[in-house]
């Protein structure tokens, strides 16, 4: 991913450009790999209780907030899966790709990667070890989750560095 | 006369009960990027760049940290914005 920018466009919007192949790939998967985020583990990782030990308070939020927090996660998915489809090829590298979108669309993108990196994590129990694993076969399905973590990390770092004006 | 001591009691109670600040915790996980992280409680409590790694650095290390304490309800503001962020945070009555 060595052409991979993310840059400010005229207009407020932000553009990424150089995203290959691979990303392009895991990027197309993000609602596919999202829309498991029921299994129960994973359910317990992204919609936790607000206390370890007050019971009442726990189904209040699970009541009340939870709702709020599924709408807010399913929204930065539409959006990001909205703003894939002005995908164009990259006029500056040959078999790359560029998206531009609005800028306030930054903080729903953030969101969609980090929803399908936390997914995958739990669907396949990703530890701290396994995350410096660097030895990966593709063939076997928490290798790949691991490829896909790493990837979608990679621009949400870019991102992150755009959003704090490290970039 | 005992119904009033009963209920002045009562009220002392509940007075120290709002009284006792509530902490937010943020336990670490293997995937939240430390960059994301340190970007969030910024964004969340409007800490400066370097509390808020060394906030991030303590979540990491020592698999937990108190990032905030105070009234209740704001804390339960904190946590929902947390989570909101995909941050595993809880708030608890602080000892």
């Amino acid at each position: 991913m060595k052409y991979l920018r993310v840059r400010a466009e005229p207009g407020k919007r932000i553009a990424i450009t150089g995203i290959n192949p691979v990303l392009l790939d895991c990027l197309q998967n993000v609602p596919g790999i999202v829309e498991q985020r029921d299994a129960p583990n994973v359910r317990k990782r992204l919609f936790p209780p607000p206390t370890s030990s007050d019971n009442a308070a726990n189904r209040d939020w699970e009541n009340l907030v939870v709702p709020d927090l599924r709408h807010l996660f399913d929204s930065a998915v539409e959006i990001m899966a909205r703003d894939l489809e002005s995908l164009t090829a990259d006029p500056q590298h040959q078999h790359h790709f560029r998206i531009v979108f609005a800028e306030d669309h930054l903080a729903a993108w953030m969101s969609a990667l980090n929803q399908a990196r936390l997914v995958l994590g739990e669907l396949f129990a990703v530890t701290e070890d396994d995350m410096r694993q660097t030895d990966l076969d593709m063939k076997q399905p928490k290798d790949l989750a691991l490829f896909r973590i790493h990837v979608l990390g990679y621009l949400l770092q870019l991102l992150v560095e755009y959003a704090t004006g490290l970039s | 006369m005992p119904q009033t001591g009963t209920v002045l009691i009562e009220e002392t109670k509940s007075k120290e009960a709002l009284d006792v600040p509530w902490n937010v915790i943020v336990f670490n996980d293997p995937i939240n990027l430390m960059s994301y992280v340190t970007m969030v409680f910024q964004r969340v409590f409007g800490y400066p760049r370097e509390k808020a790694e060394k906030l991030m650095l303590d979540v990491h290390h020592k698999g937990r940290a108190l990032v905030w304490s105070g009234a209740r309800e704001q804390a339960e503001l904190y946590v929902h914005q947390l989570h909101s962020y995909q941050l595993l945070a809880q708030m608890e009555k602080s000892s």
